[in-house]
């Protein structure tokens, strides 16, 4: 009976091959059909696994929500509600490429100011808080907007940024150069109880930093005679909110002298945030995958009843029940395979282009969504050609009558 | 008969017609569950960023420059300038002020502490007065409630917050641990020479904030108030606002703009407005954003909301192309029907408004069934997300008929373009 089988098959093939091809228009508004819905699989899925962990990072513009400082009374006096500098490497050691970092060293200093746009002025010193910064880039910890700003300066002078407040009680601009010192009266420049920077922005916080002005570290370590300490080092600590309370552990794990607290405000804030928007991008994406499930599976359906008589033609000419289902159903199948092929590619290529829309960076291409769309997209297409089991009690001669 | 033609093939083949209209109502209600959800989640969660507190701070212009570390300011005593706490009320009369969900005043100063049980004093305690829960009267005769719990949502209280008009007092939980300090426990408080000690406030709860008020002792306003010399003022006020993210335009400064622009500017809740508008009602303030909180907040809410409205339109996408699909297949399906038609001397014309008359019927059909079902699964996402379902909007129910309309006829459109050309003979033999 081999040959008989080989037969079989071919026919059997030549019968789906055919039936694909009888009529273009209907296979074209199939793949139409099947294609959209694999795209939407393909891109929903990818993105939303892609946005959470985007919204995590999104997170990042809170700033700083970490802050480790000095233990009670743990300090001897002279470097009093002070922490040492190792504090800020250690903390760094756990996670370079994730934590953003910086010690700060606050002081209250004098300042005056060399204005360079109001030449009227006379400058004359002022007390104003200083914060020594480690890591330039700590305007994302302390996220502000600039008012001014200018080039940095190319000469032998730090740079330094003025806080809002700050800047109009002391009549600061951009480009101005300011002394600070330790001492209001001076004859000739010393190193070691002043020095000059020079003002590369004035930035606005809404809060406390308004009234700071920032420079390096460095230099106000070695005017106050403070070498390597810090007062803070607030750390930005990227994730999840369950990373976040893993970090915080580790973090406070290393540093077992210092005081590692988390900003509350900002820590269970995001937590908060975070769950809610993560809740709602799964459930959205949960319904309208299923919604456009079952629309897809209605629409194909619609499409597959029309193939009545053809199911009645079979039957009439001998074919049993099974074997006309399952010429159908492989129909189905092809269709859903090459729908879902055409539909996921299209959709991953969709969702990497949503992802650059919203998120300014394009979303990374997951490749197990590939095949788990095309799967859904083959389940659907088959589960919509089931109804034609129905067909089974058709009546071949009723069909061609053009009655049920 | 155009009536009758129309009635006749939806009783002829019910479960057909059934099947579109399902197609159709699901496909619709898709897209009225993700257009509901994305039109409303600007809102929901400008309240959800409120758990990160207060968005504007308002101090005294004349302010001196605060010489502040690590929440304790090292500017002299009574050096700097206070707010009247009778312009309070103003705040809710600004254009806004539905936007305005809470704002705090507050008090600080530095005092001696004597508590009861230890019997010593403890020096430069940094005191903070301000409201836990107050009733705010309103220029227009109405209430306010509104306190620190709101502005600082955060903060965690072991006990019960203070009476505000009670010789209460609450501890920071440093404090509380550095001088053992309990819950029920009654502590005096002065400044500068003691004479006789005053009388006692009884500790009604332990703070727990994550920042410096851990050090400190919060006590009602007007306590703090009478210790400082300073009825009726305050130096601070937190704003609690929900705000529209901030775009480039919100970014422009205000009095650089044109008559028209200011306008739009100002009838927008971005936050640099409703800051304007404050100052605007409290003289002699400055009003300023905290960035910390209101630039991510603007960001983040662009982000999502963007993100849901592609969800929407890949939504929107797939549903209109199947059901686009549903339509086309069922009109090719009735080529033998529209052979006959046009055999029997009807017009392209009169054929094509009998097939769209029935696929608008069954678009608005479907469409409404849709939106039904839409409104419901939106109403569970909201409320099982935030706990408020949005409110059905009309706006959605006439873009789902239209676009439910649009996609069957345009779905069928272009089978019946290849219908019209079609000769009745061949397709009545069946070729």
């Amino acid at each position: 009976m081999p040959a008989h089988s080989t037969q079989n098959r071919q026919m059997y093939w030549r019968i789906v091959r055919r039936l694909l091809g009888s009529n273009r228009g209907r296979v074209f508004v199939i793949l139409l059909a099947l294609g959209a819905g694999a795209a939407v699989t393909a891109a929903l899925l990818n993105l939303q696994v892609d946005a959470r962990r985007r919204i995590t990072s999104e997170f990042r513009a809170f700033g700083a929500n970490v802050i480790i400082g000095p233990r009670d009374g743990s300090q001897s006096q002279g470097v009093n509600q002070t922490i040492e500098e190792s504090v800020l490497r250690r903390a760094e050691m756990i996670d370079s490429s994730q934590l953003l970092a910086s010690g700060f060293l606050y002081v209250v200093i004098n300042v005056a100011v060399d204005h360079t746009r109001e030449p009227g002025m006379n400058s004359s010193w002022a007390p104003a808080v200083i914060a020594g910064y480690s890591n330039k880039n700590f305007l994302s910890l302390l996220p502000s907007r600039a008012i001014e700003s200018t080039e940095p300066t190319g000469w032998d002078m730090p740079n330094c940024f003025a806080g809002s407040a700050v800047a109009t009680r002391l009549h600061i601009h951009a480009g101005d150069s300011l002394t600070v010192s330790t001492v209001t009266k001076y004859e000739e420049p010393d190193p070691t109880i002043e020095s000059q920077c020079y003002v590369q922005a004035i930035e606005n916080f809404g809060s406390a930093e308004d009234n700071q002005i920032f420079i390096n570290a460095e230099v106000v370590q070695r005017l106050m005679k403070l070498p390597g300490r810090f007062s803070v080092v607030e750390v930005s600590v990227p994730g999840t909110p369950s990373q976040i309370d893993a970090y915080v552990l580790r973090l406070k794990q290393a540093i077992p002298d210092a005081d590692v607290h988390p900003l509350r405000q900002f820590t269970e804030g995001e937590a908060k945030i975070y769950n809610r928007i993560s809740g709602l991008l799964t459930t959205t994406v949960v319904i309208v995958l299923l919604l456009t499930g079952l629309c897809v599976m209605a629409a194909m359906t619609n499409v597959a009843m029309e193939r009545k008589n053809d199911v009645g033609l079979m039957k009439a000419i001998g074919g049993a029940t099974r074997r006309v289902l399952r010429l159908f159903m492989m129909e189905a199948a092809l269709l859903g395979l090459a729908g879902g092929v055409i539909g996921a590619g299209v959709g991953i290529f969709l969702s990497i282009w949503l992802g650059k829309q919203v998120f300014g960076v394009a979303a990374q291409p997951r490749l197990i969504v590939y095949p788990v769309a095309v799967a859904l997209t083959v389940i659907v297409a088959i589960l919509s050609a089931y109804p034609l089991r129905r067909l089974a009690s058709v009546r071949p001669a009723s069909v061609f009558r053009g009655e049920a | 008969m155009f009536l009758r033609l129309v009635a006749d093939s939806f009783t002829r083949r019910p479960r057909r017609k059934v099947l579109t209209a399902a197609a159709l109502a699901l496909g619709m209600a898709v897209v009225t569950a993700a257009l509901s959800v994305s039109l409303d989640v600007g809102d929901r969660l400008a309240s959800e960023f409120r758990s990160l507190g207060a968005n504007l701070l308002v101090t005294p212009q004349g302010d001196s420059l605060p010489l502040e570390i690590g929440g304790v300011d090292y500017r002299p005593v009574n050096s700097g300038a206070y707010l009247p706490e009778a312009d309070l009320p103003k705040i809710k009369t600004v254009f806004w002020h539905n936007n305005i969900i809470a704002f705090t005043p507050s008090l600080e100063l530095q005092v001696g502490a004597l508590p009861l049980a230890s019997q010593k004093w403890i020096d430069k305690v940094s005191l903070i007065g301000t409201w836990a829960d107050h009733t705010v009267r309103l220029p227009d005769g109405g209430k306010f409630q509104t306190g620190i719990a709101k502005t600082s949502p955060w903060w965690q209280i072991d006990g019960r917050w203070f009476s505000d008009d009670a010789r209460e007092c609450v501890v920071g939980t440093a404090f509380a641990r550095k001088n053992y300090v309990k819950v029920g426990d009654f502590i005096s408080l002065a400044t500068g020479m003691v004479t006789k000690i005053p009388s006692p406030m009884k500790v009604t709860g332990i703070l727990s904030s994550g920042g410096p008020e851990d050090e400190s002792i919060l006590v009602p306003l007007s306590s703090a108030q009478s210790l400082a010399g300073k009825p009726g003022q305050y130096r601070k006020l937190l704003v609690s606002a929900l705000t529209k993210p901030e775009d480039d335009f919100a970014r422009r400064d205000p009095k650089t703009m044109k008559q028209d622009e200011f306008e739009r500017w100002s009838c927008s809740p971005y936050v640099s407005s409703i800051a304007y508008s404050i100052a605007q009602v409290l003289p002699g303030t400055d009003v300023r954003v905290i960035r910390r909180v209101a630039e991510g907040e603007g960001t983040i809410l662009t982000r999502v909301r963007a993100l849901l409205w592609m969800v929407t339109l890949a939504a929107l996408l797939a549903a209109a192309l199947a059901v686009g699909a549903s339509s086309a297949a069922s009109v090719i399906e009735r080529r033998t029907e529209i052979g006959l038609m046009k055999a029997l001397g009807a017009g392209s014309s009169t054929v094509g408004f009998l097939l769209a008359a029935e696929q608008l019927l069954l678009a608005f059909v479907g469409g409404g069934i849709g939106y039904s079902l839409g409104i419901i699964l939106a109403r569970l996402v909201g409320q099982k997300i935030f706990g408020v379902a949005p409110a059905p909007s009309l706006l959605v129910l006439v873009a789902v008929l239209a676009l439910a309309a649009g996609v069957t006829l345009l779905g069928s459109a272009i089978p019946l373009r290849r219908a019209s050309r079609y000769e009745p003979a061949p397709i009545l033999r069946g070729e």
